[in-house]
């Protein structure tokens, strides 16, 4: 698992703290009975804080799952490195 | 803090026992404020989780009026521009038109004074602590950014004066803006973003001062009682023994003005009762000679004891520690050497002990404000001028007393005591608070009271609340007894009894005794004695006037105390009768 997966994770695991480790990883917005907009919120303040990126409003409704914050910030570094 | 961290040291706490329920009233949505204040107050109380609630979304004026105290032991009032109206925040499209100024600023006057009322109300009831408007205006002001306008001016000081007013309240707190702005500058606040599309309005780090502000007011720790401090090259510029008397100096002449502002500091001090004591190595003629010969703006009478000799620094505190009767761990040792700061802090671990930084301008301003936060106090009290006085007035008393011999009556006649009662139904006694809550040795159970329990003491009218003051030819103790009991009839119960171990000798819980009966007109008095590994005194006291050893609802007639009581010769005068 990579550093980015480890604390994005971490990052999951203070907002939903019931979900076990493996859970974790697969966790949506509709399987988590937890996951509010609230949490959404939460997840998109403790992303920008960890990855030092600005998530646009439009963007946070689209992070629904782990893996889709996943895959966002898998871009934001893909676009950070075209850029250098 | 950052939000990760707050949130996992709420984890961690989820399965302790509840403890402070706080309630958090904002205009906003609370979230990461919340989050960030749970977490403070944890780490300030770890065994208990606090419980955070918070009012309705927008309507701060109205949430406060609604507040309902019940089952609330701390309110925090986190107030923002858009409370004061909604056109002064980025949510709202109200107008900024230039004719439209006159009306908002007649709008905020109406809503600070309706705030106003509310917390006033509430923190009769709760501790209460409030923040005043920490964002910036918006831009609205037609001058310049550079340029103060009028209308922000007129804003500007309806909040200081909103403040200033709330300031005077008893039992009230208000974060200090200065600090706030040193922690969290002004142009990082502000998450336009957050705002419009959450309607959390702070930036994360703005979040996390504020909970961690807000939570020191709510939680405030400990503050130290004494500070000893060494003469040379720290009170003063120079050796001494070496410069001689006119050879020291703390002036802008000398470039030693920061010793100067350093006598300032501790000369504050001395009068908003921390104890000052001067643990040196010299000779003490030539200090005393140096005190009584150059002005000093700290005097011989802020510092008690001065402990001015060859022995080791770490005898000095000892003694110092013991004229005062504190523990080592709320007295803080300031020395300009290394070696002697190390050698005092290897004797006291627990004791604050700080290099004095001689010639770092910015260390000694540094030190000076890391002084006032170590010391600061809400609330001075007439008893905090006389501290100092009375401590050195007792220490008189027991050589005096230990002169005297067997002739303790004699002695006792002469000192020409007087003593004040001064019997209430009101929270409003800081220093009977204070004394509850900090005396260990005359303490009949060793109950003590966190503010929201002393605001609603008092809501039973039974409860009374009785003070004692106390007054000899040596001079005054100020305020040295507290008992707190209800009345039932013809008994007095006695729920709580402190006695300053200042006091000790005088006869002092005597009279009290002799108080409580006679203005109850009382058959017998009941006391909650339970005891506690430092409540010696209290025993002793009661072995003096019981059949038996004290046990919990001990009960005094009025028959056994008057065969019993020893000559009084106090005069008795009182303020108040309940």
């Amino acid at each position: 698992m990579s550093d980015r997966d480890l604390r994005l994770l971490r990052c999951f695991a203070s907002v939903f703290p019931e979900l076990a480790a493996e859970d974790l990883r697969t966790v949506t917005n509709e399987s988590a009975g937890h996951w509010d907009s609230l949490s959404t919120v939460t997840l998109a303040a403790l992303v920008q804080e960890e990855f030092n990126v600005e998530i646009e409003p439009d963007t946070v409704q689209q992070l629904t799952s782990f893996e889709a914050f996943r895959t966002y910030l898998q871009k934001v570094d893909s676009d950070r490195s075209g850029s250098r | 803090m950052k939000l990760i961290e707050a949130l996992e040291v709420t984890r961690q706490a989820a399965s302790a026992p509840s403890g402070k329920a706080v309630f958090l009233a904002c205009g906003f949505t609370p979230l990461h404020l919340s989050t960030f204040l749970s977490a403070e107050l944890l780490l300030r109380n770890p065994i208990r989780r606090p419980d955070v609630r918070s009012g309705l979304f927008g309507d701060l004026v109205g949430t406060l009026e609604r507040f309902e105290p019940r089952g609330v032991d701390a309110l925090v009032v986190m107030i923002e521009w858009s409370d004061i109206d909604p056109r002064l925040a980025g949510r709202s499209l109200g107008g900024w038109r230039v004719p439209q100024m006159h009306g908002i600023i007649t709008s905020a006057h109406d809503s600070i004074a309706r705030l106003r009322r509310a917390i006033s109300k509430a923190s009769a009831h709760v501790p209460t602590v409030v923040c005043t408007p920490s964002l910036p205006l918006p831009p609205m002001f037609t001058a310049p950014q550079t340029e103060a306008s009028l209308s922000e001016a007129e804003l500007r000081l309806a909040v200081a004066a909103f403040a200033e007013q709330l300031v005077r309240e008893p039992g009230l707190r208000v974060v200090n803006s200065q600090w706030l702005d040193d922690a969290s500058p002004l142009a990082g606040r502000y998450d336009v973003k957050s705002d419009l599309f959450s309607g959390f309005p702070f930036t994360l780090h703005h979040a996390s001062v504020l909970g961690k502000t807000l939570a020191s007011l709510v939680d405030p720790p400990a503050r130290k009682k004494g500070l000893i401090t060494d003469l040379d090259d720290t009170l003063w510029s120079g050796i001494l023994g070496d410069d001689g008397i006119d050879g020291i100096s703390w002036d802008l002449e000398h470039k030693t003005q920061m010793h100067g502002l350093y006598q300032q500091v501790l000369a504050s001090l001395a009068t908003s009762g921390v104890l000052i004591g001067v643990a040196s190595k010299n000779d003490p003629a030539t200090v005393k000679s140096a005190f009584q010969q150059r002005k000093l703006l700290v005097t011989e009478n802020d510092i008690f004891p001065f402990e001015v000799h060859w022995s080791p620094k770490s005898d000095s505190v000892a003694r110092i520690l013991q004229a005062w009767n504190v523990a080592s761990d709320s007295v803080v040792f300031i020395d300009d050497s290394p070696l002697e700061v190390a050698e005092v802090h290897a004797a006291f671990p627990d004791m604050e002990c700080i290099v004095f930084p001689t010639g770092d301008y910015r260390g000694i301003w540094d030190l000076l404000l890391h002084l006032r936060q170590l010391f600061g106090k809400s609330v001075v009290t007439e008893e905090d001028a006389l501290r100092a006085g009375s401590i050195r007035q007792s220490q008189s008393w027991r050589e005096l007393e230990k002169a005297s011999g067997d002739r303790a009556d004699t002695f006792l006649k002469s000192a020409e005591a007087r003593i004040t009662f001064r019997c209430s139904k009101s929270a409003a006694d800081q220093r009977a608070f204070e004394l509850l809550n900090k005396t260990n040795q005359f303490n009949l159970n060793g109950k003590r009271f966190s503010e929201s329990e002393w605001k609603r003491l008092f809501d039973d009218p039974k409860v009374f609340l009785l003070t004692a003051s106390y007054e000899d030819k040596f001079g005054p103790l100020g305020k040295v007894a507290v008992i707190i009991g209800r009345i039932v009839e013809r008994q007095v119960h006695v729920n709580s009894w402190v006695m300053s171990c200042r006091a000790f000798s005088r006869r002092i819980e005597f009279q009290c005794l002799q108080y409580l009966f006679d203005i109850f007109k009382a058959e017998e008095i009941v006391f909650d004695y339970e005891m506690t590994p430092r409540n010696t005194p209290v025993r002793e006291f009661f072995a003096t006037l019981l059949s038996g050893q004290p046990v919990s609802g001990s009960r005094l007639t009025l028959h056994d105390f008057s065969t019993r009581v020893p000559q009084l010769f106090h005069l008795v005068e009182e303020e108040v009768h309940v």
